[in-house]
This record gives C-alpha cells, sequence and structure tokens, in this order.
C-alpha cells in the first residue's frame, strides 16, 4: 500500500490561513481598508447566493458579498478596459461580479454603484467604480425576485 | 497645502509616475486628465469617501445578521420538481 502525503510548501501555508480556498488578491484595496489586500471568499449558503469576503489578515474583516443577478436581473454594468489590465484579464467572461452587502437592522442594502470584480483566472480583484453610471450605493435588497 | 497656479494644458507631477493636467478652465469648473499607475486608484473625493463610510458600515457583519440575511435571500416556497422525483409507478 503507497500512501501520498500531500508536501504543501511553507510559503504557501503561510498565505493561505488553512480555509483551502484560493487567495484572491486586491489589484487596489478598499476604500476605507488600505491594508487588507488578500482575501478569500467563503461561500454561506447552498445555493452559491451568498458569500463572506474574508481577509486572509485578518479573518474578523469580512464583507457579506452576493452575485448581483438574482437580486437585480436588470443589472448589468459596463466594465472598463483599465479594469482588465488591473486584473490582468484575458477572458472577460472568467469575470465574476459581487456585490457588497450591508445588512442594517431595519433594512439590507447592496452597493450598485462599486461592485467588486474578481478575475478567477489570475485570482485579482477589485472594487470598481462605475463613475456616471447613476447607481445607488444603498440599493434596497428584498426577496422579490 | 502647497498652492500652484497653472494654465490649461500644464500639469503638476506628483512622485514619480502621477502626472495631472489641466485640461481646461470654464468658470469655476476645472477639467483635469490625470494619469497614474494601474494600482493608484482615482476618485473624485467625495465618491470616495461614501465608499469607504459604506465599505466600513457594510464589513464584519455579526453572525446573527449573516444569518438574517441568508434567510432573507433563500429563494421563497421553490415549486416541486416533480421530474426531479422519481414517481411512483402505476
Amino acid at each position: 500500500m503507497s500512501t501520498r502525503t500531500a508536501h504543501r510548501p511553507i510559503g504557501a501555508t503561510m498565505i493561505d490561513p488553512s480555509l483551502g480556498l484560493p487567495t484572491i488578491t486586491m489589484a487596489a484595496p478598499m476604500p476605507g481598508f488600505p491594508a487588507h489586500r488578500e482575501f478569500v471568499l467563503v461561500r454561506l449558503n447552498d445555493d452559491g447566493l451568498l458569500y463572506a469576503f474574508t481577509s486572509v489578515e485578518d479573518p474578523e474583516l469580512r464583507f457579506l458579498v452576493a452575485p448581483p443577478e438574482p437580486f437585480f436581473p436588470d443589472y448589468a454594468p459596463e466594465i472598463d478596459n483599465d479594469v482588465f489590465a488591473a486584473l490582468n484579464t484575458k477572458d472577460p467572461d472568467r469575470l465574476l461580479l459581487l456585490t457588497v452587502i450591508t445588512a442594517g437592522v431595519n433594512e439590507t442594502t447592496a452597493n450598485l454603484l462599486a461592485p467588486i470584480v474578481v478575475d478567477r483566472d489570475s485570482m485579482r480583484a477589485v472594487q470598481v467604480v462605475l463613475s456616471g453610471s447613476g447607481m445607488p450605493v444603498r440599493a434596497v435588497m428584498n426577496r422579490s425576485y | 497645502m502647497l498652492v500652484l497656479t497653472r494654465r490649461a494644458g500644464e500639469s503638476v507631477m506628483i512622485g514619480n509616475d502621477v502626472i495631472i493636467t489641466v485640461l481646461e478652465a470654464r468658470g469655476d469648473v476645472i477639467r483635469l486628465g490625470i494619469q497614474a499607475p494601474r494600482d493608484v486608484q482615482v476618485h473624485r473625493e467625495e465618491v470616495y469617501r461614501e465608499l469607504q463610510s459604506v465599505n466600513r458600515e457594510a464589513a464584519s457583519p455579526t453572525d446573527d445578521v449573516v444569518e438574517a440575511v441568508a434567510k432573507m435571500i433563500q429563494p421563497a416556497e421553490t415549486p416541486d420538481h416533480p421530474a426531479d422525483h422519481p414517481g411512483n409507478e402505476g
């Protein structure tokens, strides 16, 4: 019987906080969080509708994020070429769009002005400001979808 | 605050790689062109401040809040999918 030992380079262990998830690197930090450059995406429900965008450096820091399509079907932001360049995007179809959710006592809102765009190949991400789009920073989320 | 006077077409450099050019001045509206490396994000100040505040507000919700959101976005009453279940013989 042969056994296989999973060797993990020490460097990889230090970057990846045992969650075993691929690390996403911010091409530019999120406004308000200049020191946090590395995140992992932790799935929170079976449907893949809710994730925690969790800081590797500080697992206490997490953002609730969701793919916007189910909640805002008409939301189809245009992504600039600058963003492709910042993310080293080769195939725009590999981009994942996530909206940041602010969960409040009375209402839960989604930031449609500044979605997080993740390139699933380069594993780079950036919070893109859709300048001039007139999109709301706090769009109320409800279950009527 | 450093104060400089520039005419349209003239620029200011910040550090080694950020160049801000005055494109046009018309009354109290000034159009600027900004060249910066990709990892330097450029935002209108008020937009940046708003994002900063909504990001801080969104950051690190408690487990209770996360659970509430998860429940809220749970698709309401998915209709049965008879095809998914093997039908009774008959």
